[in-house]
């Protein structure tokens, strides 16, 4: 088994892998970056699977099911953002009834739909002449999904924007100090509806690819704790796009490894990384300084009403 | 300024009278619920049977808790006085309340619990309720008021196996486990026998998932298996994916107990189907008939193959072998000491035939077998007894990759 081809196999797999991860983590990182704790993610995920499934399923149309996939998880996530935002509830409690709801409205919507196999699936494209290139041609151009290519641009476009745009000041604004941006001028209400909206769209998006793309098929609770792995990841990319880029890579190939390194390794040390992972980056950004530039948004979990302290 | 109440002045005197009635209704409740518990009589042979079903993962999975849910359905439409109920989805480890509610709300007089996870937790119910009957399926715990019933494959992996050996162009075939139990470890030794039996040096590999659903995990080990050179797939797993995976890569596979024909027409070659109603529609018949008891039923342990028809071989009801791949079977001939030479698909149905005669002329596991280790397993002239076969832990020769549990 030359090395070649292991690191080809392994990247590949990889980058399929690691496209849902990466898609739901950017959509996370602009909700937390924004100031909303979303742990909804799971169930977003789940219900974006069904609505893309049935859809492509219906109509034939893989494109149609992921726009519907899309358009399932941002309503998903408005109730998620009407809780948090307008009526100021505790977060991390809507976010988990978000979860619950999702997994079990899914599992009920779908039970007619397990079973059937999805010929409409959302096929793999190889680029011609530029996938003979040496290594890097089969990882990137032989066989991946065009979703794999829209996640990578999609996280150099949205770091581009939270970085070096004035859009993206006013989301960091609001996550860190909303009283301060509030009295900028910055919406900070429609700027966090916005931002878990998105967080929402993408995370459906994410669980649109795992049924019309990655399977493709409908199984009740088919994202098998994605949704947390997401969470993690959120946390191990310091709230920074590409840094998650290359986080929802390096989860996916350790993902990929826990199986071909069976014989060596034991799975559930490569199971456990992301979660180990996300605790050490914690710990290193919850001290002192680090905190201000590295760690969390501050206002994150904070629900922010004008005028009150 | 007099300080607004935020709330009304409590009325504690209403209060008072209405705590003490809800805590006296409250009591008198449990009473009545304890007394109606305790008053849970055994069953009647020749009244209505009302069964509940405990199931480990959902029924819409396509695997295992699917075929038992369908089991369920025939049985419940054969016998005019049979109900049923379930429970989906409960985790292992939380079956003790589920099987309680069962008894002491919905009134079931026989629990059915389907999944090796549950077998402490039911035999702990079982001597909690001991009017009560309990059957545990695919365990080894039994008690007077609880058996064990197993409809079990190893019989059709050994002929998938036959089918793997003479199909495989590099030699390596492979198989994407659950967990490492004597149930998985027994199929994959079965599937190793008949693909050895065909090809001496035949490489099975191993590839263990942890989850007995878990569609991306078994996605990756597929992939993960067609990148070290593995071109046929057998799993234990509950959903279909092997088979899309190994499809979309042009390699043939065997379907794992439910028909998944239609996830890979092309290129599944072949499967096993479960019917639990052989066991059910016996087990509820023999209840009714006040021949199964919830005292006697302590050496009660359904180990039932093909010749009881509880088990069949294919991808599809009906469909033994894919037409698809009729040819390529009949083309590869093979040197059997008694059947003399033969091709790999008169080899199946000949060995079929065997182990579906009642008398079960031919069993896979007959000696001389050696271990991956060199142990002699089965000495020649011997078979292995059901007992040895439960708890089987070792790995047949050709078996490749991890084998946790391995016997020294």
């Amino acid at each position: 088994m030359s090395w070649e081809s292991w690191v080809i196999a392994t990247l590949s797999r990889t980058l399929a892998y690691g496209t849902p991860l990466l898609l739901a983590t950017l959509g996370e990182i602009y909700a937390e970056r924004s100031g909303v704790l979303n742990l909804g993610v799971e169930g977003m995920m789940i219900i974006g699977a069904y609505a893309a499934f049935s859809v492509a399923y219906a109509t034939g149309n893989p494109w149609l099911g992921i726009g519907a996939g899309a358009i399932a998880g941002g309503a998903f996530s408005l109730i998620h953002a009407f809780a948090c935002i307008t009526l100021r509830a505790n977060q991390v409690v809507s976010g988990l009834a978000l979860t619950m709801l999702g997994l079990g409205l899914s599992g009920v919507l779908g039970r007619g739909l397990e079973g059937f196999p999805l010929f409409s699936s959302l096929r793999g494209v190889t680029v011609p002449g530029l996938h003979r290139i040496p290594i890097l041609g089969p990882i990137l151009f032989e066989g991946q999904n065009l979703l794999v290519y829209i996640a990578i641009v999609l996280a150099v476009l949205l770091w581009f924007v939270l970085y070096k745009t004035r859009i993206g000041i006013s989301i960091r604004a609001v996550g860190e100090d909303p009283a301060t941006a509030d009295s900028l001028g910055v919406h900070v209400a429609r700027v966090r509806y916005l931002c878990v909206l998105v967080g929402g769209v993408l995370a459906g998006v994410a669980g649109g690819y795992l049924s019309v793309a990655y399977r493709p098929a409908w199984t009740e609770g088919m994202t098998a704790g994605m949704g947390w792995i997401v969470i993690a990841l959120t946390i191990f990319a310091f709230w920074n796009p590409l840094l998650g880029l290359f986080g929802a890579y390096f989860f996916a190939a350790l993902f990929h490894l826990s199986f071909r390194l069976q014989a060596w390794l034991a799975p559930e040390l490569l199971k456990m990384m992301p979660y180990a992972l996300a605790i050490v980056v914690l710990i290193l950004v919850s001290r002192g300084t680090l905190q201000k530039r590295m760690g969390a948004p501050s206002a994150l979990t904070i629900p922010y009403t004008r005028g009150e302290d | 300024m007099k300080q607004k109440r935020m709330y009304p002045k409590p009325r504690t005197k209403e209060v008072k009278v209405l705590k003490r009635s809800v805590l006296m209704l409250s009591v008198l409740a449990l009473v009545i619920a304890g007394g109606l518990a305790m008053v849970a009589a055994e069953y009647v042979p020749g009244t209505p049977l009302k069964v509940g079903f405990v199931y480990v993962g959902p029924i819409g999975d396509l695997g295992w808790t699917n075929a038992h849910d369908k089991a369920r359905l025939i049985a419940e439409a054969t016998f005019p006085w049979l109900e049923t109920v379930y429970v989906e989805s409960v985790a292992e480890g939380q079956e003790g309340p589920v099987i309680d509610d069962m008894i002491q709300q919905l009134g079931c007089d026989v629990i059915l619990t389907t999944s090796f996870g549950f077998m402490d937790g039911t035999l702990a119910a079982a001597l909690r309720h001991p009017d009560v009957i309990f059957g545990h399926c695919s365990g080894f715990k039994r008690a007077p008021n609880m058996m064990n019933y197993m409809a079990d494959f190893y019989q059709i992996y050994y002929l998938n196996g036959l089918m793997a050996g003479a199909l495989t162009k590099t030699g390596k075939v492979a198989y994407v486990g659950a967990f490492p139990i004597p149930e998985v470890k027994r199929h994959m030794g079965a599937y190793a026998v008949g693909v050895r039996e065909i090809l001496p040096d035949a490489e099975i590999h191993a590839s263990w998932i942890y989850e007995w659903f878990s569609p991306t995990a078994a996605k990756e080990a597929t992939e993960a298996l067609i990148a070290a050179g593995c071109d046929v797939f057998a799993f234990t797993e509950d959903s279909p994916t092997v088979c899309q995976v190994a499809a979309e890569s042009g390699l043939p596979s065997f379907g794992h107990y439910s028909p998944m024909y239609a996830f890979s027409p092309d290129y599944i070659v072949s499967g096993q189907i479960a019917h639990w109603e052989a066991i059910y529609l016996d087990f509820f018949a023999k209840i009714y008939a006040g021949v199964f008891t919830a005292q006697n039923i302590q050496d009660l342990d359904y180990w039932w193959l093909l010749q009881e028809k509880a088990v069949e071989i294919g991808a599809d009801p009906g469909m033994f072998i894919n037409p698809v791949f009729e040819d390529a079977l009949k083309a590869v001939m093979h040197e059997d000491p008694i059947l003399g030479t033969i091709s790999v698909y008169d080899l199946v149905m000949a060995r079929y035939a065997q182990m579906a005669d009642p008398s079960m002329v031919y069993d896979p596991f007959n000696g001389p077998i050696y271990d991956r280790l060199g142990t002699l397993r089965v000495p020649e002239g011997l078979r292995l007894s059901v007992f040895e076969l439960t708890t089987m832990e070792w790995a047949v020769d050709g078996i490749v990759g991890p084998w946790p549990g391995e016997p020294e």
